[in-house]
């Protein structure tokens, strides 16, 4: 057990984690413009979809979680990520700038761009995955959160292996059962690599935010190996054609999931600290929309005709549960962090409290604007013209989020030039 | 109790429900109960610091046990301190919009602290206190 972890040190320089969220929001901007310059968005089939998707999942909730990771490790399970800064850069510029190729060359249908796609996103991933793994390796506490990390960047490697296959089989127009190895990518990406993690993160954020009882035992023990073991079921169904085992894992997967998601509001109902802000209704949401997912999925399950339920299923989960989560943890952890590396300074008086940071309006507001966005991804489904609002949620969404954390760093860098003039 | 985790994990949530208490008040603008619960508070909190101070960080200490995790759980107290004064003179002038962003700030610096405490620091001084339990629990209840 390593016992140096807890040195002051441990955390990350602030401009670590604030700089993959500073980029994030451009990428739902950019899924934004996507959308707009493409016509048929609303035909799920056209490679344009794609190059949206990915602007979200890898251009937004990756780049979070690539940012939020430096951050939380030490804190979860007391130990940083290695040369943190230099595991920033050589993860977020391939980042950006895979997410950009892949994204093009989707639209363009350009293989030159694809090739490139999946070199960058390679080494972004690797570098990411290793940086992790070392620091899983060098653990001070083995809990349920440390598995389900482990867990998550586990599914997240072979989502990563499998997605460069599929971009490489795209752009040299290989013979590949696309629809099989696109559903076992798409799995492991949404139900391994980002389930796995909000739930790990869940079980310490849940009962911190808002001062609810813990997680039971038996769930945070089991939940994390349960989801991850109807992964692998469903991945086995689908290598060996048995179409039972599939109906299995799924029902398994989405079971386990509602029971997450069931939970985690009934110890929110439960909690202390009966103030109501809108990171947890942004979580509230988020739980509501993977019970939603999850209706989805069963419906898709007893009528595979119907292939829009299991496009709904993904919808919902991506916008609903993914985005709602992950914006209520950066209206927490944005204003703390800001406090957090001005106050330990020395000089205490004039550092601003969390909630002079991002003002409290603004996160209703994008509450709000979330919530609409969501209806009208919902409704788009049915009545095309919606999508023109989704997308105009979207970049609305970045806009607002881009200047909430634009504003937070400008208000640490003034607080910081200001106490750097008072002295200590 | 059968654990310092334990023991100390259960003070953790006791000084969480008065903060809940104090807090809830003060957004409610009670400001007489905001002021007897955040009184109730601010003395729970320095129970709990005394008694990791001066009972369990020394025996952890002189047990051989780490010294940087102890120092930052120290200098993490002294911030906590800090923010629990600025609180005491929001809540002094009745100011809401102050205190409450000073409580939400201080309610993440207290739970990442407790988080800290009760995965790392506590079960180590579990393994290298394991013969002195019962002799700390009572020195750290003597302490008013």
């Amino acid at each position: 057990m390593s016992t140096a972890s807890l040195s002051t040190e441990q955390a990350p320089p602030i401009s670590v984690p604030l700089r993959f969220f500073a980029v994030a929001p451009l990428f739902l901007i950019l899924a934004a413009l996507t959308a707009m310059m493409s016509d048929r968005i609303a035909d799920v089939h056209t490679p344009a979809l794609l190059a949206v998707t990915h602007c979200i999942t890898l251009g937004f909730i990756g780049m979070i979680m690539f940012g939020a990771m430096q951050q939380i490790l030490p804190v979860v399970i007391g130990s940083p990520m290695p040369s943190s800064r230099l595991v920033a850069w050589f993860s977020l510029l391939p980042l950006i700038f895979g997410t950009i190729s892949l994204s093009g060359g989707f639209l363009l249908s350009n293989a030159a761009l694809l090739h490139l796609a999946s070199l960058l996103l390679g080494v972004a991933f690797l570098v990411f995955i290793v940086a992790s793994l070392v620091s899983l390796a060098r653990a001070a506490t083995r809990n349920a959160t440390a598995t389900a990390i482990l867990l998550s960047v586990l599914a997240l490697t072979a989502a990563v292996a499998l997605g460069i296959v599929l971009a490489q089989g795209y752009a040299g127009g290989l013979q590949l059962d696309y629809q099989k190895l696109a559903a076992a990518h798409m799995s492991l990406a949404l139900g391994g690599w980002v389930m796995l993690l909000i739930v790990g993160v869940s079980y310490q954020v849940v009962p911190m935010f808002q001062l609810t009882p813990n997680y039971p035992k038996w769930l945070s023990a089991g939940l994390a190996p349960a989801l991850f073991a109807a992964l692998l079921l469903n991945l086995a169904s689908s290598f060996f054609d048995i179409l039972s085992l599939g109906f299995i894992a799924e029902g398994l997967f989405w079971l386990c999931a509602s029971c997450f998601a069931l939970v985690t509001l009934n110890l929110q109902f439960r909690r202390r600290r009966r103030v109501t802000d809108a990171t947890l209704n942004f979580f509230r949401l988020g739980m509501v929309s993977l019970l939603c997912a999850a209706l989805c999925a069963a419906a898709a399950l007893l009528a595979p005709a119907h292939e829009y339920f299991s496009q709904l299923s993904i919808v919902v989960f991506i916008l609903g549960f993914a985005l709602s989560v992950i914006h209520g943890m950066l209206y927490k952890i944005i204003p703390f962090l800001v406090w957090f590396h001005l106050f330990r300074g020395g000089v205490k008086k004039g550092v601003p409290n969390m909630k002079e940071v991002i003002p409290e309006p603004w996160m209703w507001r994008h509450l709000w604007l979330h919530i609409v966005t969501l209806l009208a991804a919902l409704l788009a489904f049915f009545w095309h013209a919606a999508a023109w609002l989704l997308i105009l949620g979207l970049a609305l969404q970045g806009v607002l989020l881009s200047f909430a954390i634009f504003t937070s760093i400008m208000v640490y860098r003034r607080t910081y030039q200001r106490l750097e003039k008072v002295g200590p | 109790m059968n654990t310092i985790a334990e023991f100390m994990s259960t003070d953790h949530r006791a000084c969480d429900l008065t903060f809940a208490l104090a807090e809830q008040a003060a957004l409610d603008n009670s400001w007489n109960d905001a002021e007897t619960a955040f009184d109730t508070f601010r003395q729970n909190m320095q129970r709990h610091f005394r008694m990791e101070e001066e009972v369990l960080f020394p025996a952890l200490l002189d047990a051989g046990g780490p010294g940087g995790p102890v120092q930052v759980m120290r200098m993490e107290h002294a911030q906590m301190n800090e923010l629990i004064e600025l609180m005491a003179t929001a809540a002094a002038n009745k100011n809401t919009q102050g205190y409450s962003g000073l409580s939400e700030t201080l309610l993440i610096v207290m739970q990442q602290h407790n988080l800290k405490e009760e995965q790392i620091l506590y079960p180590i001084a579990d393994r290298i206190l394991a013969a002195e339990l019962e002799t700390l629990f009572s020195s750290m209840q003597a302490i008013q």
